[in-house]
């Protein structure tokens, strides 16, 4: 079981921002749909660390973002 | 190092690594990138083994996305938590000894300008408060002095996270750390002004809450240090194990040391000054 976060892609897709991209200490994680404009996770390198939650519930209000919990080959 | 040594040669794309594939079809190599597309190409930087949530590792990936030149580049850091980022990416890394990365630095630097007289090649030394202020204090110094032309980045998690929390000359005062459980006696050095004495051109201060801004950081000190000599930046990026802080609380708290006294703070040298205006007048003279 991993914990890791997933975008709400409808909620996302709402607004054309990306802070959630540009705060993750991760490399290659949270990536940016250039043609859909939503930010998407790339699961198997996520930590867990929940700051883009921070970034999109806490400063920006927008609640795109959540944890979840994820077994392996999800 | 250069450019030829990073494209795969044809007819071998099927044979490499996907993640390499990758990161020269839709990597930095070549190409003018701006921090603001994060997400949007392959970045320099691997996964890596550091904590979740660490800041520090926020600060490398944020520094390998602001590289001007990243195949020309040459990153040196030394034992601490940083080098487990570093060591992961796409530019040639050199471990130092610990401390001694400012004087392998300034040799390397030397040696590259005599076998690429005619190309600009970058070094850029990126290593912890216990390697740069504390351990490696006197070559640090003394590269300054000398005025060798290359940046210095300290990565200030003010604690040695590695080895379990001993207090550093960057911890601040009074501060209670599980290796110094009587709280620290002494104030935080003043690695700015050290820096501004002994010669560097370009010295910054920042805590990495504005990716924009330490992206122009990182490209203004290493412009400067091609140029004219030493450059310094001292970023704060926490350590949230030693610190306890909770993961999701790190950007908050970054922002929180931003207004006590990480604020960002830039000085330069007269003629740095005037190299970036003509820099930035540039653009626009062009277009005119």
């Amino acid at each position: 079981m991993y914990y890791v976060a997933d975008v709400k892609e409808t909620d996302c897709a709402k607004y054309n921002c990306k802070q959630c991209v540009l705060f993750c200490p991760e490399p290659n994680t949270l990536m940016y749909h250039d043609s859909k404009h939503v930010a998407w996770v790339n699961y198997s390198r996520c930590k867990g660390c929940a700051i883009c939650v921070y970034v999109c519930s806490d400063l920006l209000k927008r609640n795109c973002i959540e944890m979840v919990m994820m077994t392996a080959g999800e | 190092m250069g450019l030829e040594y990073v494209r795969i040669s044809p007819g071998f794309e099927k044979y490499m690594p996907k993640d390499y594939v990758d990161l020269v079809q839709y990597g930095q190599f070549g190409r003018d990138i701006d921090v603001q597309q994060l997400g949007q190409f392959k970045e320099l930087v691997e996964e890596h083994p550091m904590c979740a949530g660490c800041f520090m590792a926020y600060f490398i990936r944020v520094f390998y996305a602001a590289l001007p030149k990243p195949e020309d580049t040459i990153v040196l850091g030394t034992a601490g938590c940083a080098r487990l980022a570093l060591s992961q990416a796409a530019v040639p890394f050199i471990y130092g000894n610990y401390g001694d990365t400012n004087a392998v630095a300034s040799g390397l630097k030397r040696a590259l300008s005599i076998r690429f007289p005619d190309k600009e090649k970058d070094v850029v030394v990126i290593a912890g408060d216990g390697g740069l202020i504390d351990i490696g204090f006197g070559m640090t110094m003394h590269s300054w002095f000398r005025r060798e032309k290359f940046t210095t980045i300290m990565v200030d998690n003010e604690v040695y996270g590695n080895t379990g929390g001993q207090e550093s000359g960057m911890s601040p005062k009074g501060v209670q750390l599980k290796m110094a459980p009587k709280g620290k006696q002494f104030e935080k050095i003043n690695a700015v002004e050290l820096a501004k004495t002994a010669g560097c051109v370009y010295v910054a201060k920042l805590s990495p809450t504005n990716p924009k801004r330490i992206a122009k950081t990182v490209k203004r000190a290493i412009l400067a240090a091609r140029h004219f000599g030493p450059t310094f930046i001292h970023a704060y990026t926490s350590c949230n194990i030693e610190y306890s802080i909770p993961t999701e609380k790190v950007l908050e708290d970054a922002r929180k040391r931003e207004k006590q006294d990480f604020g960002f703070y830039e000085w330069m040298t007269d003629e740095v000054k005037e190299f970036f205006e003509e820099m930035e007048r540039k653009p626009e003279e062009v277009k005119a």
